[in-house]
């Protein structure tokens, strides 16, 4: 049986189910580049027959839309905040991420408790609180910390959109400068995710690289994971083109 | 005194009610609240489970049956955060009383009697201020059950505890409910020596020793210019949050 822990008071009893698939979370500050990685391990992995969830920030049914309601307005409090995040967490874990590694599945996760962490410690809030709030998180296999510095984040992020109000630390810090409070809240979130790497067991992963090298660099920790899983069997494209009946009228 | 987590105290005061559906509070503290305003206290008001911003996510996962025990435990700690934050916190720090219908208590209760671990309630809500009074309406289960249900009316899903399946049954689901929540009760109102009132006497007594008590607290408390419409109105016992609203209205 595939036993595991959570950081703290194991809430939903966790650690009495048998999850046998693998859990494996992509950090790092916003730009970074996490969803196309997550995107590229999920082609992968698919092809290579595992199945694979994926999961992420504020995608809960439950609390997903609300959140971002909340975040429009910029009424949003710290505390309010975290506890708003911590249900939709909780909402993807009991009904996303678990059932997920029950069923053998591969799940690929977008940011964990860490992001979340990082954002309360850095606004002030109690370390030992929010870690004690999150504390019914399972422990992951893996958590790739995607690193990067500034220099190299912010060509990278305006390339796509703008500076966000809230990535941008403007709800607390006292800047009128978009540009200038950027600079100086992810400062402070990059150090405090370094500060994290070692109580969390963070693998590091030079993020600056090109994207190819990046996923090259994940991808060969993920495959000693996951090789003894199961995998769906697999089929040969010419054989399943042939099976499958034509698509006409192109 | 109201006293933030880390011992510092705040000018203003906190009044909680907590209790059982049933027990009687909300009645308790309307009427403690017409008596302050009556007295020239400024007085904020604060009701569980009303975030505006939290709101919406809550009735969406109560509608569609989404709630777990945890995540219903988590958003009403979001939407209690939203209050404490943006209107019970800052009420406090200005000097003014502040009434709150349920606070933590409740949560520490319903969210035990659904099985969460109570070390990680407590420190859930650690970012709570201390209540200068938390006053606890106690009835004996029979009692408030009667009160309840007197009427059958329609019991909703998460209010009967039916997430839990103690019985298919509305009302059966209700008492043994409401039976595990009075039971955490028993042990908070020990373990935070929250001040018990008989919620068996005649309303008017206890409203004179809700009062009593509170009365010890009031020194020093921001006093209000009260309107017109508003002195005309307490001056015949009109005033209260029903009329707060209609007010409220007319004048923004």
């Amino acid at each position: 049986m595939a036993q595991r822990k959570c950081y703290g008071i194991d809430l939903l009893g966790l650690s009495d189910l048998d999850l046998p698939g693998k859990l494996i979370v992509l950090e790092g500050t916003d730009g970074v580049g996490r969803s196309t990685q997550i995107a590229l391990l999920r082609e992968w992995l698919e092809a290579n027959g595992y199945a694979v969830a994926s999961t992420g920030l504020k995608r809960s049914a439950l609390a997903g839309k609300g959140l971002d309601l909340a975040q429009e307005g910029h009424t949003l409090g710290v505390i309010t905040s975290n506890l708003f995040y911590a249900t939709d967490f909780a909402d993807r874990l009991e009904k996303t991420i678990v059932p997920a590694l029950r069923a053998g599945f591969v799940v690929l996760t977008d940011r964990y408790i860490y992001s979340m962490i990082a954002r309360a410690v850095v606004r002030g809030v109690d370390p030992a609180w929010i870690r004690d709030v999150f504390g019914f998180a399972l422990i992951p296999d893996a958590v790739f910390y995607l690193t990067i510095d500034l220099p190299h984040l912010i060509p990278r992020l305006l390339s796509e959109r703008s500076f966000d109000y809230w990535e941008s630390g403007m709800d607390f810090l006292r800047h009128r400068d978009y540009y200038e409070s950027y600079i100086d809240y992810q400062s402070l979130l990059l150090a405090e995710f370094d500060s994290m790497a070692k109580e969390f067991n963070f693998r590091r992963i030079d993020a600056t690289q090109k994207i190819p090298k990046v996923f090259n660099a994940i991808k060969k920790d993920i495959e000693i994971l996951v090789k003894d899983m199961k995998r769906m069997e697999f089929v040969q494209p010419a054989a399943a083109a042939a099976r499958e009946p034509r698509k006409t009228g192109e | 005194m109201a006293t933030l987590p880390n011992g510092q105290k705040l000018p203003g005061k906190l009044f909680v009610v907590e209790g059982i559906d049933g027990s009687g509070k909300s009645t308790q503290l309307d009427l403690l609240r017409k008596w302050l305003i009556g007295e020239g206290y400024c007085v904020a008001f604060s009701e569980w489970n009303s975030s505006p911003i939290v709101g919406e996510t809550t009735r969406l996962g109560k509608k569609k049956k989404m709630l777990t025990p945890l995540t219903f435990s988590l958003i009403h700690a979001a939407d209690f955060a939203d209050r404490m934050e943006r209107q019970m916190l800052p009420a406090l720090k200005a000097g003014t009383v502040v009434l709150a219908d349920r606070y933590i208590y409740t949560a520490f209760a319903r969210d035990a009697a659904r099985g969460l671990d109570r070390q990680w309630l407590k420190r859930l809500y650690s970012f709570a201020v201390r209540p200068t009074v938390a006053f606890y309406f106690d009835v004996p289960l029979d009692e408030s059950l009667k009160r309840i249900l007197a009427g059958r009316p329609a019991l909703k899903y998460y209010e009967a505890g039916m997430d839990m399946h103690f019985s298919e049954d509305p009302y059966q689901s209700f008492e043994v409910f409401q039976g595990l929540i009075l039971n955490e009760y028993k042990r908070i109102v020990e373990e935070e020596k929250l001040t018990v009132i008989d919620a068996t006497l005649p309303l008017v007594e206890q409203q004179d020793l809700v009062r009593e008590i509170a009365s010890r607290h009031l020194k020093g408390v921001l006093r209000t210019e009260p309107s017109a419409w508003r002195s005309a109105l307490t001056g015949e016992a009109l005033y209260g949050r029903y009329i707060d609203e209609v007010l409220h209205k007319k004048e923004s």
